[in-house]
């Protein structure tokens, strides 16, 4: 039962749009509990990838399992006890509270007759206390600071309790300070809860400090799927971005770390 | 806001819908005596006032305010725009072409109770209801943007052909078309009543019955997505119950504006986003507002009466304008 222990195994995914090649042959396998990055220059197809997985978009041809069984034949209730989203940005217009907009996301546990003693504002409760925004509890999204908005986003994909959370740039628009903030929630996440995370990002060095594996997507394909030591070198990094960084490990941790370019100051 | 906070708003708009059901019917340019309450059949003035006059027109109005309060609610989520209205999509625009039509040649039919006018404001909307259905399907993405512009499309297109047929018709029955787009429900009776019923009481049901639906698809599409939702089939069902309940507004009341549009910000103003409180909070606030406005209007002026769609602005505008100023002040 080799397939088994894949939570999600997807492999041979093609995508066109009118004359545009979006997804190649484009695979994914995801072990439980994996924290996985996806890196890639822009248009390569990574959130098409995602919106894949999470059964936004439909491929052209390819198959995705789920814990062994065909992406196809599940509901949209079973995809969403199976897989939390976390988009770049929350829409700021959402005048829903912290407390509501997290309880909506137990949506997928009280349409089938299975869940009905389920208590969303108490999965709320707990989500809010592990993302440390129980002081925002009644105050309406628009109102919120981008990485207080981010933080409910992502107390509400912990409230959907699925083994899996796949997140799109999530500290793409953040300070440095709330980018670690968030950086560092999630990894406490992972590891509290035992949830596999697959997480698209510019972010080379989060990806490489805090990430077991990274699949680097090029052309609607996906290139590389290494370790994130293998990957921070300077040969893949010129295979998947065409561009010729240097590397060097991190003082404190010894990990490897994209150096930025060379001043051009006199 | 608390939970508790709002179960105190939705029950103080009880109140207000129970008080309004209750005082409204005495109201006007003549008080029936107190002793009609044990005389519904009576044959005197004040009976037939109270009893065939004043309470019909006060529970359609009820209706009415309801039915168009909830699908301004409903279509602001759907279409994420605060610029919606339940007459967005045409539905208006179609029963108001109808309606035109009606006047105009002068025919006459009637069916099922319902008069000519009646008829061809039913079969305008339900036309302009396929249309919208059917270009949303032909776009092959059931996206909200194609639907809203396919149905302002709509809209504006049966706008001009009411001017059209307006322009090309005599001034008797022009006057008669300008006052029936007006919004009207001075020829209320116990049967338009009954008419309406089912279409506000299958409209409410089908809504309540997507509020969490709603509240998700108000965020995004893939956010309601990813939850669990399915967004074409929960937009569709909801497009279709409150095009039907604003279609059958319409048939009997005329386009009545500014309710649609405006009383589901005031709700919002008072208990928020969440649709489980604001569903409810819009059909009793609408149902209040509209029957508010019906009183001033049958009772402004003593001599005639002014159509209620211009009261509704009237009032409510300044109304709105007054509440948003004030919750500025206090959010900043």
């Amino acid at each position: 039962m080799a397939r088994s222990e894949h939570i999600i195994q997807a492999s041979g995914l093609n995508l066109r749009i009118d004359q545009t090649t979006l997804l190649e042959s484009a695979s994914l396998n995801l072990r439980s509990g994996q924290k996985l990055a996806i890196v890639g220059p822009n248009g390569a197809g990574k959130t098409t990838l995602i919106r894949c997985l999470l059964g936004l978009i439909r491929p052209d041809s390819g198959s995705i399992m789920l814990d062994g069984s065909p992406h196809t034949t599940m509901g949209r209730a079973q995809l969403a006890r199976r897989m939390s989203y976390v988009p770049q940005q929350l829409p700021q217009r959402i005048a829903h509270t912290a407390s509501e907009f997290i309880a909506m996301s137990r949506y997928a546990y009280g349409t089938d007759g299975n869940h009905s003693n389920d208590d969303p504002l108490h999965a709320a409760q707990q989500a809010m206390e592990l993302t440390g925004v129980e002081h925002l509890k009644n105050q309406p999204l628009c109102t919120m600071s981008g990485g207080e908005r981010q933080r409910v986003s992502i107390a509400a994909a912990i409230a959907q309790q699925s083994p899996v959370m796949i997140l799109d740039e999530p500290s793409a628009h953040l300070d440095p300070k709330q980018r670690d903030i968030i950086h560092k929630l999630l990894m406490e996440i992972c590891r509290e809860n035992n949830t596999a995370l697959i997480v698209i990002t510019h972010d080379l060095n989060w990806a490489s400090s805090d990430f077991e594996r990274i699949i680097g997507m090029k052309n609607g394909r996906t290139l590389v799927d290494t370790t994130a030591d293998a990957f921070i070198c300077e040969e893949t990094l010129a295979t998947v971005f065409d561009a010729h960084w240097l590397t060097h490990p991190h003082p404190a941790s010894g990990r490897p770390m994209i150096l930025p370019h060379t001043s051009s100051k006199p | 806001m608390t939970g508790q906070s709002k179960a105190m708003i939705l029950a103080s708009l009880t109140g207000l819908a129970i008080a309004t059901a209750l005082f409204m019917p005495w109201l006007g340019v003549h008080i029936p005596d107190w002793n009609v309450i044990s005389r519904p059949s009576g044959q005197d003035i004040d009976a037939i006032l109270f009893w065939q006059i004043r309470l019909p027109r006060v529970l359609l109005a009820m209706l009415a305010g309801a039915g168009l309060s909830l699908g301004g609610v409903v279509f602001q989520a759907l279409f994420r725009n605060p610029l919606a209205s339940p007459f967005t999509l045409g539905v208006a625009s179609g029963a108001s072409l109808g309606a035109t039509i009606a006047i105009v040649s002068g025919i006459h039919v009637s069916l099922l109770g319902l008069s000519t006018t009646s008829l061809a404001a039913l079969a305008g909307a339900s036309l302009s209801i396929t249309l919208v259905y059917g270009i949303t399907r032909a776009s092959g993405k059931l996206s909200p943007t194609t639907m809203l512009l396919g149905g302002v499309a709509i809209s504006f297109f049966f706008s001009s052909l009411i001017l059209l047929t307006q322009y090309l018709s005599d001034a008797g029955s022009s006057f008669r078309v300008l006052r029936w787009l007006m919004g009207d429900i001075s020829q209320a009776s116990i049967d338009s009543v009954l008419q309406l019923v089912p279409f506000i009481g299958s409209g409410i049901l089908v809504v309540w019955s997507l509020h969490r639906e709603l509240n998700l698809l108000s965020i995004t599409d893939d956010i309601a997505a990813s939850r669990g939702v399915h967004v074409e089939r929960s937009r569709m069902i909801l497009f279709f119950a409150v095009s039907l309940m604003v279609a059958g507004i319409v048939t009997v009341c005329g386009p009545i504006g500014f309710i649609g549009i405006m009383a589901p910000h005031i709700c919002r103003l008072f208990i928020g986003a969440n649709h489980r409180y604001l569903i409810p909070a819009s059909i009793l606030f609408g149902a209040s507002f509209l029957t508010l406005c019906d009183t001033v209007a049958r009772t402004i002026t003593a001599s005639a009466e002014v159509p209620v769609g211009i009261i509704t602005a009237i009032l409510g505008g300044p109304f709105f304008l007054w509440l948003l100023l004030g919750k500025g002040r206090t959010l900043h």
